[in-house]
C-alpha cells in the first residue's frame, strides 16, 4: 500500500507515512490501555528472550544436554537449584529455560507450516468459488471433524514417537483452520467495490490476490497465528506427556512432566515448574493475540 | 425442508467416508508390526505370520481397505490385536465412562460459564469483566494434564478430600448396568454410597475437562449478551420500567442462548478429544485411555475406532446444529 | 453467584464423605487379597499368549505337569507325579497323579494332556515356539489314563524345562465352546477350563480381575485350609504414585512397579515390606555386529571399557547386580567370566585407537523402548560416558513393535539397542541359543552375532543327556561370547514388590517374569 507512488512529491519519511504512524500510535495506545494485553506482551517477550538467550541464562547449561549427576537426584528447590533437580540430578530451572527454545521452534514450525498450506488453499477456494471451493472446503471439513489432538495421536502413533513426528502430525492437523479463516475473509472481500473495480480495469488474478486480498487478510492472520503459537506449544506438550513427544535429553516441557508424573506426589517440584512454563507461555500468546484482535479487528471482540 | 435435510444427509455420509479413508491411510503408514508384539518375544516368523493372517494384516493395503470399509458398513470396526476382541465391543464398554465424564464436565461448563458470561457482559469493563477475561483465557491455556496432576496433588494427596484416580474405589462393584453411567445407575438402583463414591471420583477429572469449554462458553455468552443488551427491544423494555434483573435473565439470556448452544455442541466433540489427556491422568477407563494405550502398542484398529467414534459424534452434532439453524432461519435452506 | 452455591454444595457433599477406612475385603470369614498391578490381562488362554500378568493368571487358573518353585528355581512334580526320559533324551514318559480334577469335576487324564499339547502346537501361538521344532502332535501318545509319552523328533535335553509352561486345559469344556474350529480360543480369552487353585469371578477388562479360591483344590493349600484366602483381586493401577497411595492406605495388599525411589522411600514405612530379589532378566546394550561402525570389534571393546558399570546399578538405586557373563547368575552352568570389561578409560582409548575411528567423531544411535525409564536413563549415562571418546550418542525412544521390526534385520538394526531379556526356563540352552545364528530376527538377537564355533558348541550341548557333559561346553560358550563383545553386558535388576507386613506366603522364584507372583501360597495373617 505504502509503495504506491503519487504525483505529489513526498517530504521526508515521517510526512509520507503520517497516516500509518497515526494509525499505529492509536493501536499502541489501545493496546497499552488493556492490562491483559500488556500482560500477554510481557509474557511473550519474556518467552522470546529466554528462547534466544537460553543456554547463556541457564545456571547449569550442561544439564540440558543429558549430564548425569546421580548423587544429586531429586533435590527439592533450594538456592543452588531454585526449581530443584530431576531424577538424573539435573537442574530443573536450566532445563525449563532451555525448553523455551524447543517450544518456540515447535510453535513456529507448526503455525508456519499450517499457514503455508492453509492460506493459499483458503485464498484459492474463496476467490475461485464454485466446484473448486466445494472440494477444498469439504476436505477441510473432514479434517476439522476430528478434534486435533485425537487426530494427531493417531498420526504420531503410526509414525512413531519423537519430536519431528509430533510436529509433522500437528502441522497436518492445524492447517484446516487457516483455510476456513482465509476462505471466509476472501469471500467477503471479493464482493468489495474496489476489488470489482480492479477487476473491471483489467487487473489479472494474481495481482488481485497479492495486492488486494492478501494484505487485507494479514491482520486476522496475525491474530490467529499468535493465538495458535500458544495452542501448538500446548498440543505438542500434550503429546509429549502421553509419551509420544520429544526424546531425551533435549528438554521438552511435556516430556518432562510425563517423566515427573511417576515422581508425584513426593517430588512435586519436578512436575510443577515445567507445567508452569507451559501455562504461562500459552497464556501469554493467548492474551497477546486477544489484545491484537481487539485493536485490529474490533468487531469480533469477545468471540 | 426435505431437500435441505437430504442434502445435509448426503454431506454427512460423505464426511464419514472421507474421515474413514484419511484415518485408514494415516494409521497404515506405520513401520511397526503389532503382530510381532502380540506373537510374543520368542515367537518364530511363522508364528507371527499365523497372527498376521488371523487379523488380515497379510493382505495388500487396498484389500485391507476394502475389507475395512465393508466391515464398517456392517457395523464392524475390526479386532484389537492386543485384546483379540472386536473393537466395537470394546468401544461400547469404554464409551459410557467417557460419556459420563463429558456430560458432567459439560454441565459444569454451562453452570459456571453462562452466569459468569452474563455478569461480565452486564458489568462490562469492570473488574469482574477483566478478571473473567483472564480467567477464561487461562482456561484455554492450562495444560489439562498438568492441571490434573496439581489438583490430584492438592485435593487427593494433600487434603485427602477426593480420590486420586479411577471411577470407583479400588474394588467397589459397579451398579448393575442400566445406562452404564455409574451416577445414573447407582441412583436408579438406590445405591447411594456408590453414587457418592462415583461423584467424588468424577469431580476432579470433570473439572479439568470442563475448563477450556467453560472459557469458550463464557466468552460467547458474554459477546451475545452484549449484543442483545444493546438491541432496540431491550432498550424499549428498559424504558418500560421492567426490572433490570428480569430483563437480563428472561429477555436477554433467552436470545443469547442459541449461539451459546452452538458453541456447546462444538465443544462437545472437542471435549471427547481432550479425554485422551484427562483420562490418562485420572486413569479413567474410557475411550481416551483406550486410544492412548492402544497407540502405545501400535494397535491401530482401536485408535482408528476411537477417532471414528469421536468424529462421528462431532459430525453428528454439527449436523443437528445445522438442522436447527436451518429450521430457525429459512434463508439458509435455499443456499 | 451460582458458583458459590455450587461450592457450598460440593463442600457439604465432601464433609459428609470421608474416604472409606482401609479394611480387609472379606467373603464370609475369609479374606480377599488385593494385588495392584500396572499391566492388564487381555487374554488368559494358556496357549495363545503370555506375559507376566497373563501368566500370573494362567498359573493360578491352570496346572501344568510340573511347576517351577524356589530360588534357584527347581522343577517340581505337579500334575505328573514322576517322569523319565530315554538316555538320548528323545522319549519322555510322564505319570500323572490320580486325584487331580478340573473345576467342573472332570478328572485330569492323559487325554487332557495330549489334547492340551496338541492344541498348543496347532494354534502356533504363545508357547508353541518352545517345542514346535522337536515335537509333532502325532508324537504324543496316550499310554493309559494316567500315562502319557512324548516321542520327540530329535534329542532334546531341555525338554523338561518347558513343561511347566504348558498348562493343561479340559478338552470337554473347550470342545463344547468351539466356534468355527477355533479350538475354543474365543471362549478361553476370558474364561478358564483348568484345574488350578483359583477360578475366575469378576472380570472387568482393564479395571479389575477377581479370582476365587477353589474349595477342594486337589493339591490342598500350603498355608493350611484355615488360612487360605477367599480369593485374589488383581486391580489395574497404572500409575506408580497411585499404587503407592493404595498400598499406604491399605487398599492394596501388594503392588509392583513402583519407581526405585519409591521403593527406597517406602522401605522404612511401618507395616510395609519390600521384596527385592535378583531375577534372571538381563539388560544388555546390543551392538549391531554386522553393519555400521559397531561392526568393528575394537570400537565395541572401546565402548565396553568406557561404560561406567556402577551407574547401571545406581540407576536402580543399588537394587541390581552386574552381569558377570552372558548368562544370568541364577542360571544353571553360569560362570564368572574373568576377562569381562570394567570401566577403564585408558584401555577404552587404546581400543579406539586400533579401530577405524581412532579419534571418535562418530554418532551412534541408542534405541530404547519408549516409556522404559531405566533404559532411557542408561542411554543418558552412555551419552555421558562416550562423550569422553568423542562419540555422540543419539538416545531414541521407540515403541516395542517398531524397535523389534528394525532390529530383525542386520541392515536396519540400530547401532546400539537396549534390550531386557528374561529366559523362560532355567536350562542354559534358553540363553545360549540367543547367541546362535538361528536366532537372527528375534529381538534378543539384534546384535546379529555369528560365531561358527559358538554355533557348533550350542548345537552339541543341547543333544547331550548328562549335565556333567554339558556344563564345560556352556563355560566355553560364555567365554567366547564375552571375547567377541556383541553387546555391553549390563546388569540384572532386582525384581521388587512392596506389600503389607500381614501378607504372608510370598515365595520368590527367579524364573518367573518381572512382576509375576505365585498367588497360590499367599495369605493374610491378621484379624
Amino acid at each position: 500500500m505504502a509503495s504506491d507512488t503519487t504525483s505529489v512529491a513526498p517530504t521526508g519519511w515521517r510526512a509520507r507515512h503520517a497516516g500509518t504512524i497515526r494509525q499505529w500510535r492509536l493501536y499502541a495506545h489501545l493496546f497499552r490501555r488493556s492490562f491483559s494485553s500488556m500482560l500477554g506482551l510481557f509474557l511473550v517477550v519474556l518467552f522470546l528472550v529466554l528462547a534466544a538467550a537460553g543456554p547463556a541464562l541457564a545456571p547449569y547449561p550442561e544439564d540440558t544436554m543429558g549430564a548425569v549427576h546421580l548423587d544429586n537426584r531429586l533435590k527439592p528447590p533450594s538456592l543452588t537449584h531454585p526449581f530443584g533437580t530431576d531424577e538424573m540430578g539435573n537442574d530443573i530451572l536450566s532445563r525449563v529455560i532451555v525448553g523455551t527454545r524447543t517450544s518456540l521452534w515447535i510453535g513456529l514450525i507448526i503455525t508456519g507450516v499450517a499457514a503455508l498450506i492453509g492460506v493459499p488453499l483458503g485464498i484459492f477456494a474463496g476467490y475461485m468459488g464454485g466446484r473448486i471451493r466445494e472440494v477444498i472446503m469439504r476436505i477441510t471439513d473432514v479434517f476439522l471433524s476430528v478434534p486435533g489432538l485425537a487426530l494427531a495421536l493417531a498420526i504420531v502413533a503410526s509414525l512413531g514417537p519423537g519430536i519431528t513426528n509430533c510436529v509433522i502430525a500437528l502441522s497436518l492437523v492445524w492447517w484446516p483452520g487457516y483455510v476456513r479463516l482465509i476462505d471466509s475473509k476472501t469471500l467477503a472481500l471479493k464482493e468489495e467495490l474496489y476489488i470489482e473495480a480492479a477487476r473491471a480495469i483489467g487487473a489479472r488474478t494474481p495481482r488481485i490476490l497479492f495486492h488486494h486480498i492478501l494484505p487485507n487478510c494479514v491482520s486476522p492472520l496475525i491474530v490467529k497465528a499468535s493465538m495458535d503459537m500458544g495452542m501448538a506449544i500446548l498440543s505438542a506438550a500434550s503429546l509429549g506427556f502421553i509419551g509420544l513427544g520429544a526424546k531425551p535429553p533435549s528438554p521438552e516441557w511435556g516430556a518432562m512432566i510425563s517423566v515427573a508424573r511417576s515422581y508425584m506426589p513426593d517430588w512435586w517440584w519436578y512436575a510443577l515448574f515445567p507445567g508452569l512454563a507451559i501455562y504461562l507461555t500459552v497464556l501469554g500468546f493467548n492474551l497477546f493475540g486477544d489484545g491484537l484482535r481487539d485493536i485490529l479487528d474490533p468487531k469480533s471482540r469477545g468471540r | 425442508m426435505v431437500l435441505f435435510v437430504g442434502k445435509r444427509l448426503v454431506l454427512f455420509g460423505f464426511m464419514l467416508l472421507g474421515l474413514l479413508t484419511i484415518m485408514f491411510l494415516i494409521t497404515n503408514v506405520a513401520p511397526g508390526d503389532p503382530a510381532k508384539l502380540m506373537a510374543g518375544q520368542n515367537a518364530t516368523q511363522d508364528m507371527v505370520e499365523t497372527i498376521r493372517r488371523e487379523y488380515g494384516l497379510d493382505k495388500s493395503l487396498p484389500e485391507q481397505y476394502a475389507v475395512y470399509i465393508g466391515g464398517v458398513l456392517r457395523g464392524d470396526l475390526g479386532r484389537s490385536i492386543v485384546s483379540t476382541k472386536p473393537v466395537v465391543d470394546e468401544l461400547l464398554r469404554y464409551f459410557p465412562a467417557t460419556l459420563e465424564l463429558v456430560l458432567v464436565a459439560m454441565g459444569l461448563g454451562i453452570l459456571i460459564g453462562v452466569p459468569f458470561g452474563m455478569l461480565s457482559a452486564v458489568y462490562r469493563d469492570s473488574w469482574i469483566d477483566h478478571a473473567t477475561r483472564i480467567f477464561s483465557v487461562s482456561g484455554v491455556a492450562l495444560p489439562a494434564f498438568w492441571f490434573g496432576l496439581l489438583l490430584q496433588l492438592y485435593f487427593a494427596v494433600h487434603l485427602e478430600w477426593l480420590p486420586v484416580s479411577g471411577r470407583l474405589e479400588l474394588i467397589t462393584p459397579p451398579p448393575e448396568p442400566i445406562t452404564r453411567l455409574y451416577l445414573v445407575d447407582s441412583l436408579l438402583r438406590g445405591e447411594f454410597d456408590t453414587f457418592r463414591e462415583a461423584l467424588q471420583h468424577i469431580i476432579l477429572p470433570a473439572l479439568v475437562l470442563s475448563f477450556p469449554c467453560l472459557a469458550s462458553i463464557l466468552r460467547v455468552n458474554r459477546a451475545e449478551m452484549l449484543e442483545v443488551l444493546q438491541s432496540d427491544y431491550i432498550v424499549a423494555a428498559r424504558a418500560n420500567g421492567i426490572p433490570a434483573f428480569r430483563i437480563i435473565t428472561v429477555y436477554a439470556l433467552k436470545n443469547a442462548m442459541l449461539p451459546t448452544l452452538a458453541i456447546i455442541g462444538l465443544r462437545f466433540g472437542w471435549m471427547l478429544g481432550s479425554t485422551v489427556l484427562v483420562e490418562t491422568v485420572f486413569d479413567w477407563p474410557g475411550i481416551g485411555l483406550y486410544a492412548v494405550q492402544s497407540a502405545l502398542y501400535s494397535d491401530f484398529k482401536p485408535v482408528l475406532g476411537v477417532t471414528l467414534l469421536i468424529g462421528f459424534c462431532f459430525i453428528f452434532i454439527n449436523f443437528l446444529i445445522d438442522l436447527a439453524y436451518g429450521w430457525l432461519d429459512p434463508r439458509l435452506r435455499t443456499q | 453467584m451460582k458458583k458459590f452455591v455450587m461450592l457450598g454444595l460440593a463442600a457439604a457433599l465432601l464433609s459428609t464423605a470421608a474416604l472409606p477406612a482401609a479394611a480387609f475385603e472379606r467373603v464370609g470369614d475369609r479374606k480377599v487379597i488385593v494385588f495392584g498391578g500396572r499391566q492388564q490381562v487381555p487374554v488368559i488362554d494358556p496357549h495363545v499368549r503370555y506375559d507376566w500378568s497373563i501368566r500370573m493368571m494362567q498359573q493360578s487358573l491352570y496346572d501344568a505337569m510340573a511347576k517351577y518353585n524356589g530360588n534357584p528355581a527347581k522343577i517340581e512334580p505337579w500334575l505328573a507325579q514322576k517322569w523319565e526320559s530315554s538316555p538320548d533324551a528323545k522319549t519322555w514318559t510322564f505319570h500323572l497323579v490320580k486325584n487331580a480334577k478340573f473345576h467342573n469335576g472332570d478328572p485330569v487324564d492323559a487325554e487332557a494332556v495330549r489334547y492340551s499339547f496338541e492344541r498348543g502346537l496347532k494354534l502356533n501361538k504363545g508357547v508353541a515356539w518352545m517345542l514346535k521344532d522337536v515335537l509333532d502332535p502325532s508324537g504324543i501318545e496316550v499310554v493309559d489314563a494316567h500315562t502319557v509319552r512324548f516321542n520327540l523328533k530329535s534329542s532334546y535335553a531341555p525338554f523338561i524345562s518347558w513343561i511347566p509352561w504348558w498348562y493343561i486345559v479340559n478338552p470337554k469344556q473347550v470342545k463344547a465352546n468351539e466356534v468355527d474350529g477355533d479350538y475354543g480360543q474365543k471362549w478361553l480369552t476370558e474364561n478358564a477350563a483348568g484345574s488350578g487353585p483359583f477360578k475366575t469371578k469378576r472380570w472387568e477388562q482393564n479395571v479389575l480381575y477377581e479370582l476365587v479360591a477353589v474349595d477342594d483344590y486337589w493339591k490342598g493349600w500350603p498355608q493350611g485350609e484355615k488360612n487360605r484366602p477367599a480369593g485374589i483381586i488383581y486391580k489395574i493401577i497404572r500409575e506408580p504414585a497411585a499404587q503407592k497411595a493404595a498400598l499406604q492406605r491399605g487398599e492394596a495388599d501388594i503392588v509392583e512397579g513402583l519407581t526405585p525411589d519409591d521403593y527406597d522411600q517406602i522401605k522404612s514405612t511401618k507395616g510395609i515390606v519390600v521384596q527385592s530379589h535378583a531375577g534372571m532378566t538381563t539388560f544388555g546394550i546390543k551392538f549391531n555386529t554386522q553393519t555400521g561402525p559397531t561392526k568393528d570389534i575394537n570400537l565395541r571393546k572401546a565402548i565396553a571399557y568406557a561404560v561406567d558399570y556402577d551407574s547401571f546399578v545406581k540407576v536402580y538405586n543399588g537394587a541390581a547386580i552386574l552381569e558377570t557373563s552372558p548368562f544370568p547368575q541364577g542360571m544353571q552352568g553360569h560362570i564368572d567370566v574373568p576377562e569381562r570389561p570394567k570401566q577403564d578409560l585408558a584401555k577404552a582409548k587404546e581400543y579406539l585407537a586400533k579401530s577405524a575411528y581412532p579419534n571418535g567423531g562418530i554418532e551412534l544411535d541408542y534405541y530404547h523402548v519408549a516409556g522404559l525409564e531405566e533404559a532411557r536413563r542408561i542411554g543418558l549415562v552412555l551419552l555421558d560416558n562416550l562423550s569422553k571418546l568423542n562419540i555422540k550418542v543419539n538416545v531414541t525412544p521407540e515403541q516395542w513393535p517398531n524397535m523389534v521390526a528394525k532390529g530383525s534385520k542386520p541392515d536396519t538394526a540400530p547401532n546400539m539397542t537396549s534390550v531386557y531379556v528374561t529366559p523362560i526356563s532355567t536350562d542354559p540352552d534358553a540363553v545360549a541359543y540367543q547367541y546362535h545364528r538361528n536366532a537372527w530376527g528375534q529381538y534378543f538377537a539384534m546384535s546379529h552375532y555369528d560365531n561358527p564355533d559358538v554355533n557348533a558348541l550350542i548345537d552339541r550341548a543341547r543333544t547331550l543327556g548328562k549335565w556333567e557333559e554339558r556344563a564345560p561346553l556352556y563355560a566355553e560358550i560364555q567365554k567366547k561370547i564375552v571375547a567377541d563383545q556383541p553387546e555391553v553386558f549390563g546388569m540384572i535388576q532386582n525384581r521388587r514388590w512392596a506389600h503389607r507386613d500381614y501378607l504372608k506366603g510370598f515365595a520368590f522364584s527367579p524364573v518367573r517374569f518381572t512382576g509375576e507372583v505365585d498367588l497360590y501360597p499367599l495369605w493374610i495373617d491378621a484379624k
